[in-house]
């Protein structure tokens, strides 16, 4: 049995064998080759395309997170999944969720933005970030229009670093608002690898935060897990 | 007789005894692909659009400017000033019933006075009708959609009450499962599938807010109309509806909520207090433009099923 993620990015597939847990990644068009010879009958689906690609099973990323956090961290408050297009905030306590896809300035498309801009690869905003003397200020909530004002600060003279710094701290800002009180928050998905992001949310919500050690696979590992 | 465009609640027994015909505007709004050019809530701004346009064809125009939302006494005036007669239609928020009374002789006035008081009875009557059916709904006797659609018909009667009648005779009687009890609270989703879609994810709804204070109130006349429609809980405070809320909630053994606002409405404000005040799972969900219900919502009602069979 699998569990296959196909999100709007990329896709993901988890299999636990002989109690090892063994994961591929590729990019959600390529889908295709993480279930090469694999019959539809062992396949347990989620993510955005769960109901367009063969399976035995699809259960909603919301689900899915639950049951891949809770392999790692079983009493966890609240689940952060940040993805490329939305954020979904889970309070496992209250069985409520939220989510954010109306408005990229939470969302990885938000740090996309940024990297394009500076014409970096995603994986570099992160390391960046740690060399910021000093982090300016960005309150534009609109993705878009944040980039302006990443602009006039690069131009007030704050460096690269300290601009990308500071559209860490708008981002986690934003997605903070959605996260309601808790005492144990797990962060998942892809974007919780950039770890200036990471710092920026932990210096703002000040709570145990809880990141399992390959975040963007989880929704495929819970799915496997929902239906074992 | 003459077509009057209402635009929320405004008692269609009334509007009946004076000779007139609601036709409640918001009906062409689900099915509509207008792209309205200033808007707010797509609600007020597409009907806005096809009234100036004449693409709703009325006599006369009824605004529900207290006890509705500004958006609506904005674009109802907008229509005013294209020609259209137009008369708005204050509820009370602190439940006045004399002033609701003086609010609907005056709203008398308007349609040339009562000529056939008979209709108060014969509507009252037929909302009753309307009740067995709701009842019939959350007793798993009655399709949850198809009383739906009678039920969100309502507000105007399908501007004839033997129409009406005959639509309510048509529902046929079955046993129903009704597997995860869902009531929808706010205003009614824009999206014309809604209900259907609903439903094919399981998640039954036997609880629609609004189109059940459609049939809620009445009265043989002006006076006794007055004394129940001024507890038209979308008008009152906040307090007052939820306190209603919790109360029909209860009687209809709800597992879960679902709280549709929508974009630019002052409803959605509201959300955090009906979170907080109402002891049930609450799944809230926005819409904006009208069309099908998109995957994103699909998405969310999905997760909101598989958290009900969770708790």
């Amino acid at each position: 049995m699998i569990g296959l993620d196909v999100g709007s990015t990329s896709a993901k597939r988890v299999t636990i064998e002989k109690g090892e847990l063994k994961y591929n990644i590729t990019s959600s068009q390529n889908w295709r080759d993480l279930v090469d010879g694999i019959d539809c009958d062992e396949i347990i689906s989620t993510g955005y395309f769960r109901n367009s690609v063969p399976h035995r099973a699809s259960v909603t990323e919301i689900t899915a997170a639950i049951h891949g956090v809770r392999h790692y961290f079983p009493d966890i408050d609240v689940i952060v999944d940040i993805g490329g297009q939305d954020t979904k905030v889970i309070d496992i306590r209250k069985n409520n969720f939220m989510i954010n896809d109306k408005c990229s300035a939470g969302t990885g498309a938000f740090l996309e933005f940024v990297a394009n801009y500076f014409r970096l690869e995603l994986v570099e905003l992160g390391r960046l970030h740690m060399n910021a003397k000093r982090i300016p200020d960005i309150n534009n909530t609109c993705g878009v229009f944040a980039i302006s004002e990443m602009i006039s600060q690069l131009v007030a003279g704050y460096s690269k670093e300290e601009v990308i710094a500071g559209m860490h701290h708008a981002f986690a800002r934003r997605i903070s608002f959605m996260i309601p009180d808790a005492e144990k928050i797990a962060l998942i998905g892809g974007t919780v690898k950039n770890e200036g992001m990471v710092m920026a949310l932990k210096d703002l919500l000040r709570k145990e935060i809880f990141i399992p050690p390959e975040p963007q696979i989880i929704n495929a590992l819970g799915a496997l897990k929902y239906y074992s | 007789m003459s077509k009057i465009g209402i635009t929320a609640l405004v008692p269609p027994e009334l509007i009946f005894a004076c000779d007139c015909s609601p036709l409640d505007v918001n009906n062409f709004i689900p099915e509509s692909r207008k792209y309205p050019r200033n808007k707010l809530c797509a609600w007020t701004a597409i009907w806005k659009e096809m009234l100036i346009q004449k693409e709703i064809r009325i006599e006369s125009l009824i605004v529900v400017a207290g006890g509705d939302c500004h958006n609506a006494l904005v674009d109802g005036q907008k229509v005013a000033m294209s020609g259209t007669r137009t008369h708005f239609f204050f509820y009370p928020f602190d439940g006045d019933a004399e002033y609701l009374e003086s609010q609907l002789w005056r709203l008398s006035d308007f349609l040339g006075d009562i000529k056939n008081p008979d209709k108060f009875k014969e509507i009252t009557n037929l909302k009753k009708l309307g009740q067995d059916m709701d009842k019939k709904r959350y007793n798993g006797k009655i399709n949850p959609g198809e009383a739906f659609r009678i039920l969100i018909s309502s507000s105007d009667l399908q501007s004839d009450p033997d129409k009406f009648r005959k639509a309510i005779s048509s529902i046929r009687e079955n046993n129903i499962e009704l597997n995860s009890r869902v009531a929808l609270i706010g205003v009614p989703p824009i999206y014309h599938d809604f209900h259907d879609v609903a439903q094919s994810l399981d998640l039954a709804i036997v609880f629609d807010e609004l189109p059940y204070e459609f049939i809620r109130h009445g009265g043989n006349n002006i006076r006794e109309i007055a004394r129940d429609y001024c507890n038209y809980t979308f008008a009152r405070p906040l307090e007052f509806r939820i306190n209603f809320l919790q109360k029909e909630l209860e009687k209809r053994n709800i597992d879960g909520v679902i709280h549709y606002t929508q974009f630019a409405c002052h409803h959605m404000l509201e959300d955090e207090v009906i979170r907080k005040e109402l002891d049930y799972p609450v799944l809230t969900i926005q819409g904006d433009l009208p069309g099908k219900t998109p995957e994103q919502i699909k998405l969310r009602l999905e997760a909101f099923r598989e958290a009900l069979l969770r708790s």
